[in-house]
């Protein structure tokens, strides 16, 4: 059974709809991506899953169970996390305190999750009664990615996690990424760097207009001569 | 009293406070400035114009007062007297004007919710200044016996009690024949709601006006309220008496400020400032001084204000600081708010809402001891309206209303990702 | 005789100051996490106020049948209860539904301004206008001098009892035990900002921040100091005297603001609805997103906010003696003026911007001519504005 399965859904923000019929699949411990050009529905596809969109028909099921339309905090605790794109954490609340709001949806702080995001990231573990809001740009995604792990999510969406990064730390962020795959958590992930992020998952999709363009393995779209000239700059 | 006369109060209230209130819809409306202490500046024309029109020895108390304009020009002419009187309406609006834009120096720069209470704040400190200070404007006493214009030449008699009645009779027709005009055409003009709304409101007037009186007073008091702009009783012929006179004044005044506004608001100037409204950043970018406009703004509205407590003070014949309490901006915000926000049409409407409200339970025959209650219920009412417009129709009843230029289409703004 | 001085002004600004700080606590977590300027706090306060006066003072409510009355403390407590019912109504009937609309801020201000209306007026319309006070045990005022001589300070206490001026007390401390004990207070107060604070140069949050932490402590020594060690007066003829005035009343409400200042700001801090609170204030829908449920927070918000709301009423009928129902209202734009000065963003903030406010009202009547002591609103408001040009967003930003 897929973690999540998006099918025919239509979906935009009031009265403007930005989706129509899209179909999407995520099967446990996959790594899937969704590319294309600018406005093509990506983030909204992404913000449907967790209900930050105007539901308009079609269905999202969450390991089976149909979230079409549930409120955003209520999705949160059955099994899917989310990193949005900017505006991602807590500026005023420390290092510590925002990942423990990450784990708001669980009845007791997941002490070891904690520790395990404190290895991983350990510029985190070594600041963490600063300020937020005043890390660096890097140390913030980290932030928020940390976040979206303490729940030990089935599912992980991260929204252009490269986004506003250094060349060097855009790498670095993909290697952790990996690593977080690895570990058997499933990514869902929105990137706008489309070579790096095709290379590295195991399938892709690929938005236009709102609608399913294509689909396929990382490297069979990484190697497609009409998606290379499209949307990868030949 | 007959209905004509209650009728004649509750108009010139109505229009007076229609000018405040399009002071007030300049700010707030079109520039989007919140100001809660828009009632100073109505303070300051009131005072400022009765001090320079006062006669100088009517200053009995001990403080500024008696320039007495209109005593000055009187020596040119019988209509002196009245262009010294305009003039001192005129320092008043200026008055209110220069007081706003001590004030928006501080504030304009805030954001809206802090722009709000420093106003607030600025206009409280003002009305408490005004009251203590004795030798300024006679404190908490107030200044009585004001100088009101033309008020000799009423009751003004056309010679003989039937010429009286036929000229000023054929003018109240005339007027009421251009309402019915007008509210004819809006009625061919508005949606279901509209005509419905407009067909109970003209009925029940109607009722309250021509009919209950025919059948209480008979055929006298029917026509005493056709024929309202004569007053049979002012002066041994009958005639136009000075209420009536102040009335016409404040229509004038009302009409005057409402095209002055349109026109304003309907010029590229106009179109700058509800660029301001809608958002600061976008002229500012485009290289507009926003803080200018926003201060011309600011002073526009408060000139008008001035000049509606020029108008209060005559119709009142004396000015205290009690008069001008922090809750009469808020008053205004809800006939404002009530009738359209930017609407200097709904402005108007909105404050016949309001003071119909308030007015029309007095008449409601409640014992002495229960007034208080009545008091209260009616500013309850008051306050569950406006919550209430506020979440139903936000824009208020006429809701905002067209220019001759408008601002670029907003487009529902976003990022490229989507 | 004594005259009161400016350090009695002080003190009477302090406990102005805490009056005002009980209002700014419930308006700065409105202001904050419910992003509503919320112009009828003021008339919440007259609510809760009256509220308890139900339970307390029946009689004095037309209408009501006399159903005997409840000792002050208790009948508070009811009341502020029932004020936490009401505002969870507020939030439920009015508030949430306009934030389900997305309303901006200017509409939650006139929306606020409407309930403000609604709220006075129900209370003139149930109680009518005349004064009312609580039925309440009186507290006498005791006076204590501070008399500077050549040998030390002098402290003598009076008190008025049946009429008569009486000296309940006289104590003294010579030169050497004041700078003593000066020195120990700070030295102790010192002590604990180094202990309490951590590495420099990281903006860190506390619970208590280690400056106030310190000031708290050395000044909670020099009393205690001031208490336990008294010595016999040191000579009657003062060089400079003072005197205060204070009684069980004063201390009691600052204590009791004190004491709800440290308890929302431990709740805020250290539990994990208050984690959720301050993360609705920072950023409401990245809350959702992280399992927050923000109707649940809101509404919390309204209730804490109208409790709160409801003690600062019962403590200013309690101070002022009378109850009328603009009294709220009045103490608005004070409220205000402390919430914005200490930044939005804290109780402390909030509290300090009160004591400022407060201590400069009370001063500045006793500074100028009496003839200006109306003008106690104006300086309130003079000092914000002065503030606001200088720094916008405020004195403390984040506390």
């Amino acid at each position: 059974m897929s973690v999540l399965e998006i099918r025919g859904l239509d979906a935009g923000y009031g009265d403007l709809q930005i989706l129509t019929d899209v179909d999407m699949t995520v099967g446990e411990g996959e790594y899937v991506t969704i590319v294309g050009p600018n406005g093509a529905g990506k983030s909204t596809a992404m913000k449907s899953v967790l209900g930050l969109t105007t539901y308009m028909d079609g269905s999202i099921a969450l390991n089976g169970e149909d979230i079409a339309g549930t409120d955003t905090n209520t999705v949160v605790s059955k099994g899917v996390s989310y990193v949005p794109q900017s505006d991602n954490l807590f500026s005023t609340m420390t290092v510590r305190e925002n990942l423990l709001m990450g784990a708001y949806s669980l009845e007791e702080v997941p002490e070891d999750r904690l520790r395990e995001v404190l290895d991983r990231f350990p510029i985190l573990e070594e600041r963490q009664m600063q300020r937020a809001g005043t890390m660096s740009g890097g140390q913030q995604q980290m932030i928020a990615m940390g976040c979206a792990l303490m729940v030990d999510p089935d599912v992980l969406l991260l929204d252009e996690p490269s986004a506003g990064l250094a060349p060097d730390l855009v790498v670095d962020m993909f290697d952790k990424i990996d690593e977080i795959n690895d570990a058997g958590t499933a990514i869902l992930m929105v990137e706008q760097n489309a070579k790096e992020a095709l290379r590295r998952c195991d399938r892709g999709y690929v938005l236009v207009n709102g609608e399913n363009a294509y689909e396929g393995p990382g490297t069979e779209l990484l190697n497609d001569q009409e998606v290379r000239e499209r949307f990868l700059g030949g | 009293m007959a209905v004509a006369d209650f009728l004649i109060t509750l108009v010139t209230f109505i229009a007076i406070y229609s000018l405040f209130g399009i002071g007030l819809n300049l700010k707030f409306g079109f520039t989007g400035l919140i100001d809660f202490g828009h009632v100073a500046y109505f303070m300051v024309g009131a005072y400022v114009t009765v001090v320079l029109t006062l006669p100088a020895d009517a200053a009995t108390y001990g403080g500024i007062g008696g320039f007495d304009l209109p005593g000055l020009f009187a020596a040119l002419g019988p209509l002196g007297s009245l262009f010294g009187w305009v003039l001192g309406v005129v320092g008043g609006m200026v008055a209110a004007a220069l007081v706003s834009l001590a004030v928006g120096v501080p504030t304009l720069r805030l954001r809206e919710d802090y722009l709000a209470i420093t106003a607030l704040g600025i206009a409280t400190i003002l009305n408490t200044v005004v009251k203590d200070e004795d030798w300024l404007f006679n404190g908490p006493y107030g200044i009585s016996g004001i100088h009101k214009p033309l008020v000799d030449v009423f009751p003004l008699s056309l010679g003989s009690f039937t010429v009286n009645m036929a000229v000023f009779g054929l003018l109240s027709v005339a007027v009421f024949a251009y309402v019915a005009y007008w509210l004819v055409n809006r009625f061919r003009e508005a949606g279901r709601t509209g005509r419905i709304a407009m067909a109970v409101s003209v009925g029940l007037v109607s009722l309250w006006y021509f009919v209950m009186p025919a059948i209480d007073g008979g055929t006298v008091e029917l026509t005493k309220n056709v024929l309202w702009l004569f007053d049979p009783t002012a002066g041994p012929n009958g005639g136009l008496d000075y209420d009536r006179f102040v009335l016409i004044l404040a229509v004038g005044f009302l009409a005057g400020g409402y095209h002055w506004v349109e026109r304003t608001i309907n010029s590229p100037y106009g179109r700058v400032l509800r660029a301001i409204r809608e958002d600061e950043d976008v002229p500012q970018a485009l290289g507009k001084e926003t803080f200018q406009y926003k201060m011309q703004g600011l002073m526009f509205g408060s000139a008008l204000a001035g000049a509606a407590g020029a108008l209060w003070a005559v119709n009142i014949g004396f000015v205290s600081p009690d008069q001008f309490a922090s809750t009469i901006t808020f008053f205004a915000f809800t006939a404002v708010i009530i009738g359209g926000t930017a609407n200097n049409k709904g402005v108007i409407l909105g404050t016949t809402v309001f003071w119909a409200i308030r007015n029309g339970t007095r008449f409601i025959d409640v014992p002495s001891q229960y007034s208080i209650q009545l008091a209260a219920a009616r500013l309850i009412l008051i306050g569950a309206i406006l919550i209430v417009i506020l979440y139903y129709r936000p824009q208020g009843l006429l809701g905002e209303q067209d220019y001759d230029i408008d601002l670029p289409g907003s487009a529902t703004g976003g990022s490229d990702d989507v | 005789m004594v005259d009161a001085g400016l350090l009695d002004a002080i003190v009477q600004g302090l406990i102005t100051g805490s009056i005002i700080a009980g209002g700014a606590l419930g308006l700065s977590l409105i202001y904050n996490i419910a992003e509503v300027p919320n112009f009828a706090h003021g008339d919440m306060i007259t609510i809760g106020a009256y509220l308890a006066l139900v339970f307390n003072n029946p009689a004095e409510i037309p209408f009501l049948p006399a159903f005997g009355s409840a000792p002050l403390p208790a009948a508070a407590i009811v009341g502020v209860v029932l004020a936490g019912a009401l505002g969870a109504a507020y939030e439920l009937t009015i508030f949430r539904k306009f934030r389900q609309k997305d309303a901006d801020i200017i509409t939650m201000v006139i929306v606020s301004l409407g309930l403000a209306l609604v709220l006075r007026n129900v209370v003139l319309f149930l109680v009518g206008s005349k004064n009312i006070r609580y039925e309440s045990a009186s507290v006498s005022n005791t006076n204590f001098d501070f008399l500077v001589t050549g040998a030390g300070m002098t402290v003598r206490t009076t008190q008025r009892q049946a009429g008569d001026v009486v000296t309940t007390g006289l104590w003294g401390y010579p030169w050497w035990l004041l700078a003593g004990g000066l020195i120990l207070a700070t030295a102790v107060g010192y002590g604990v900002f180094r202990a309490y604070r951590r590495e420099e140069g990281f903006d860190t949050v506390y619970l208590v921040p280690p400056k106030i932490l310190g000031t708290a402590v050395a000044i909670a020594t020099a009393i205690v100091l001031g208490a336990l060690i008294q010595l016999a007066p040191q000579g009657t003829d003062p060089i400079v005297a003072t005197r205060i005035g204070l009684s069980i009343k004063h201390l009691t409400i600052v204590g009791v603001v004190l004491a709800a200042m440290f308890a929302l700001n431990v709740a805020l801090k250290t539990t994990k609805f208050g984690r959720a609170m301050r993360a609705t204030a920072d950023n409401m829908d990245l809350a959702e997103v992280r399992g927050v449920d923000a109707d649940r927070v809101q509404l919390l918000v309204w209730v804490i906010a109208s409790m709160l709301a409801a003690l600062a009423g019962v403590l200013t009928g309690w101070f002022a003696t009378n109850l009328t129902p603009n009294m709220g209202f009045t103490l608005l734009l004070p409220i205000f003026a402390a919430v914005i000065l200490g930044g939005i963003s804290s109780p402390y903030g909030a509290v300090a911007g009160a004591m400022i406010i407060g201590v400069s009202m009370d001063v500045s009547v006793y500074l100028l001519p009496s003839h200006f002591a109306t003008y106690r609103i104006a300086v309130a408001f003079l000092i914000l504005i002065g503030v606001l040009m200088i720094k916008p967003e405020g004195l403390w930003g984040d506390v």
